[in-house]
């Protein structure tokens, strides 16, 4: 009997040879991430150390160290440059090296490899540490001699050794990083995200607006795609949302109705009332499908401003708005007479943030983290598993017995208390709370993020929210500047005569229109979305013609 | 994604009624018994607003109603169809609107340079003249538009048919930015006169002590008329003929024969040419155009288009009336502050009950 043995056999293959592809795809991804975290590294490296030497000083005395740079660039773009150029050097040289190493390394022996990228690693560490401090002593005191701002400014020995480290512990630690690209990945955003302020710490728009701006966006983006991407309802009224957040946490520390709530059980209290909104106002939306599911959404997205503006109960206050709104504040350690305690001058623990643009930009961060860990569960647990069900096809879902109308009211629902964290801080930062923050363009820039970074994929969406607000908040207004600079640098006198801010509007739309043609399901598409794409492409009519079903 | 209908399954089933099945079935009757709902609440709007204002102001409101009405209507004609074809809302539609005014505004200033003036032809010499205007400008801003609209599929919509379904929505912002901000640099952000206040004057008739102009005769009357015109070209040409179909089912279609992307661009073409003709006939009727004008207008004709039954060409003509005079009585019941949410809250409504809109028509799932 032949056959069933052959048949056995080739079974058996296929059964080997599923889990070793899919091995090998997870490997072929993972090694993307590692040479982007090692590509990151060697970034600081040739920045930090060689471009100073490269560059000639210019007359005031500024040279083209990063740290020159980012003064002489009051709005950062400067410092990216440095970046990027440093990048894209490094990784050629180093690339090359690392390449002819492991070659050699990898012949002999795993054991002795292994042992001297830990060596690698832990000397990256210890002498990055050993330099900070040192910088901290030439600071204070010029050990080696009066340090001039282009030979060797403290900043490029940080960058460089920054680089270093990361590098040493990248090699050391490949293996983690394999096994664990997704955590290795959005541990080093965290850090590099952790690290922004004080990278454009001489840009004070940069820190003020941009950065804050763009975890705005990353939140509200996170949120939206909870709805869009995870459960599959096109929700074109999200600000609507995000406005109720805001006014809820308003109203409660502000002197319109003499509440003053601690801000840390508003931002609680506005996600609550957001979620609340988020079910009542998806209620309507049960029966409907698809794009009538937008505008019904759309209508609530116009609706809820409306409401504000017009001082709906008295309790919005019209056009203006909410006005002075408390700044959150970390209550300091008190001990039993009601004094702070204080240590080494400074109160222990107690912080208000006041107007602290970076303060804002931390306890975003903080916030973000939180989130996405969060939905990544949820995405994986029964009810994301029910969203995605419901996405691809919600009879089918309804008749495998998920309750499709406490899925969809949930995931309306905790889109919505996403943005009301959003709301929250946002009042909190800004002091205040204004109807037309809400209009539908927010709407339709939350979804332009979840759009454009790829939907369904937390990480795509921040890359979109951040690329977005870099556009909107940091390009766009700054465009002027740049050309000006460029073509006084370069003698081109043309371009800095052209009136940019009139072609705002038509930048960002060339920018968004060239963007979506050239990636179509977003920056990084998620890989699930990617499967049902495929598979999407032909429709079961043509699909069954052609005989592919 | 074949959609079937759980409650139509459900009733060929016999067994007790069930709380959740009795809503069910309230649900169906509010649907079907909807239109008729909406008829009454239209009547009984007007009725409070005649007795707590008077006749006069409500038959004016009526006559307000009906001519910024008409207006959406025609906007939302685009809409429906292009929606009805590729399934796509296409956001820069109300900026077309917006575009064949500033068209119109150019081309009677390059006619005035050659030494032509449209503006003399229009109010010098009667209805013979408006009608010789008319006859020179509606075409040629019809074509410049159509021809935009042509243009927007083949760039920005026509290489992202396949793709997610959200993406070519994106783009659809993007150009609505992007023709926005064409306007926002020519023009500037001040309110642009477009100089056809007078081409129609005189008051046709007084009804119930209102005064209605020719001009809102006009108005209704183009709109009508030129939906009429629409709806026959889509009923009974061949090109027509193939817009039905590749809207029923695009696959289909192209086994049988048909040109796909010639189609998609000919509704295109229309649906612009439509928004451009809407645009002059509000050029006459309001005078005044402002670069962002087309996004409100646009919101609020997608609505007409949704309120009809998205796909449907004459829910749409119906939808962009109903809207047009429901947000004027609503605006005078409960205050012209409250515009926008009068007509997305009866949206809502609407959708809540009747999920179809009014002429319905099953539409695909998105995201």
């Amino acid at each position: 009997m032949p056959e069933p043995i052959a048949a056995t056999a080739a079974q058996l293959a296929s059964d080997v040879a599923l889990p070793a592809t899919k091995r090998a795809t997870e490997r072929e991804e993972s090694r993307g991430t590692f040479w982007a975290l090692v590509t990151g590294g060697l970034l600081f490296v040739v920045a930090g150390w060689f471009l100073p030497w490269f560059v000639e000083v210019t007359a005031n005395g500024v040279g083209f160290s990063p740290q020159d740079v980012v003064s002489s660039s009051p709005t950062g773009i400067g410092t990216v440059f440095v970046y990027l150029i440093g990048v894209a050097m490094v990784a050629l040289l180093v690339g090359a090296v690392y390449d002819l190493v492991c070659l050699r390394l990898h012949r002999g022996e795993p054991f002795r490899y292994s042992r001297a990228r830990a060596a690698l690693a832990a000397a990256g560490a210890v002498s990055t540490v050993v330099v900070w401090y040192l910088i901290g002593v030439q600071r204070e005191e010029p050990l080696f001699g009066n340090i001039s701002s282009f030979a060797l400014t403290d900043n490029a020995v940080w960058m460089e050794l920054t680089g270093m480290t990361i590098l040493a512990i990248v090699y050391g630690v490949r293996e983690w990083i394999v096994a664990h690209a997704a955590l290795a990945f959005g541990g080093v955003i965290f850090i590099i995200g952790a690290l922004f302020p004080f990278i454009f710490n001489a840009s004070i728009g940069f820190i003020s607006w941009g950065a804050s701006a763009a975890a705005i966006y990353v939140l509200l983006g996170l949120g939206l795609n909870v709805v869009v991407g995870f459960a599959g309802l096109l929700d074109l009224g999200y600000a609507a949302f995000f406005a109720i957040g805001a006014y809820t946490a308003g109203s409660m520390a502000s002197p319109r109705h003499g509440l003053y709530l601690p801000f840390w059980v508003i931002l609680f209290l506005g996600a609550a009332v957001a979620a609340l909104f988020g079910a009542i106002l998806g209620a309507p939306t049960l029966r409907l499908r698809g794009d009538y599911l937008a505008i019904v959404t759309l209508g609530f997205g116009e609706i809820i401003p409306d409401m504000a503006t017009n001082n709906l109960f008295g309790q919005t206050g019209g056009p203006e708005g909410i006005t002075g709104v408390s700044h959150p504040a970390v209550p300091g350690i008190t001990d039993l007479h009601g004094n702070h305690v204080s240590l080494l001058g400074h109160d222990l623990f107690g912080y208000d943030f006041e107007i602290n643009p970076k303060a804002y930009f931390w306890l975003l961060l903080i916030v973000i983290v939180a989130v996405v860990f969060l939905l990544r569960n949820l995405e994986r647990s029964r009810v994301g598993r029910a969203w995605a069900a419901i996405r691809e096809d919600e009879v089918a879902a309804a008749a495998t017995g998920i309750n499709t109308v406490r899925s969809k009211l949930l995931a309306f629902a905790i889109g919505a208390s996403v943005s009301g964290f959003a709301g929250a801080i946002y009042g909190a930062q800004f002091g205040g709370v204004t109807p037309d923050e809400f209009e539908f363009a927010v709407s339709i820039t939350v979804l332009t993020v979840v759009v454009l970074g790829g939907i369904g994929n937390s990480t795509g969406v921040a890359v979109g929210a951040i690329l977005l607000s870099f556009i909107i908040f940091w390009a766009l207004p700054h465009m002027q500047e740049w050309t000006t600079t460029f073509g006084h640098t370069t003698g081109i006198t043309t371009l800095s005569t052209i009136d940019y801010n009139k072609f705002q509007y038509v930048v960002y739309g060339v920018i968004l229109i060239s963007i979506m043609l050239a990636r179509p399901a977003g920056l990084l598409p998620s890989r699930a979305r990617k499967v049902e794409l495929q598979s999407g492409t032909e429709s079961e009519a043509l699909a069954s013609v052609r005989g592919t079903v | 994604m074949p959609s079937v209908d759980t409650a139509a399954v459900a009733t060929r089933v016999r067994r007790a009624p069930t709380t959740y099945s009795r809503i069910r079935y309230a649900n169906n009757l509010a649907s079907q018994a909807f239109p008729a709902v909406l008829i009454g609440v239209l009547i009984l709007m007007v009725v409070i607003v005649a007795i707590q204002d008077g006749t006069t102001t409500a038959v004016s409101e009526l006559r307000n109603g009906l001519t910024i009405g008409a207006i959406y209507a025609l906007i939302a004609v685009g809409y429906t169809m292009v929606y009805g074809i590729i399934e796509l809302i296409n956001f820069a539609h109300g900026d077309v609107f917006t575009l064949s005014a500033f068209y119109a505004i150019l081309f009677t200033r390059l006619l005035d340079r050659m030494g032509f003036s449209l503006d003399d032809l229009a109010t010098l010499h009667g209805v013979p003249g408006f009608v010789a205007t008319m006859v020179i400008l509606l075409p040629a801003t019809m074509l410049a538009a159509g021809i935009t609209g042509m243009l927007i599929e083949r760039i920005a919509y026509r290489r992202l048919r396949n793709s997610p379904r959200l993406a070519p929505l994106i783009t659809a912002i993007g150009v609505s930015f992007l023709i926005e901000g064409v306007m926002f640099a020519d023009f500037g952000s001040a309110n642009v006169r477009t100089g056809k206040e007078n081409w129609i004057r005189g008051n046709a008739f007084t009804i119930g002590g209102v005064t209605v102009s020719w001009k809102d005769v006009f108005v209704v009357a183009a709109a009508l008329g030129l939906m009429f015109a629409l709806q026959a070209f889509v009923r009974y040409t061949r090109l027509g003929k193939a817009m039905r179909a590749t809207a029923q089912d695009r696959d289909a279609a192209l086994l049988s024969g048909i040109n796909i992307n010639r189609t998609i661009a000919a509704t295109f073409f229309i649906g612009s040419a439509l928004a451009a003709a809407g645009a002059i006939i509000f050029s006459i009727k309001d005078d005044i155009v402002v670069w962002n004008l087309g996004f409100r207008f646009g919101i609020i004709a997608f609505t007409c288009a949704v309120l009809g039954g998205i796909g449907n060409i004459v829910g749409a003509g119906m939808g962009g009336f109903l809207v047009g005079v429901i947000a004027v009585f609503g605006a005078q019941l409960v205050g012209s502050a409250w515009d926008n949410s009068i007509i997305f809250a009866m949206l809502i409504i609407v959708l809540t009950f009747r999920p179809v809109g009014l002429l319905g028509m099953r539409v695909a799932d998105r995201a």
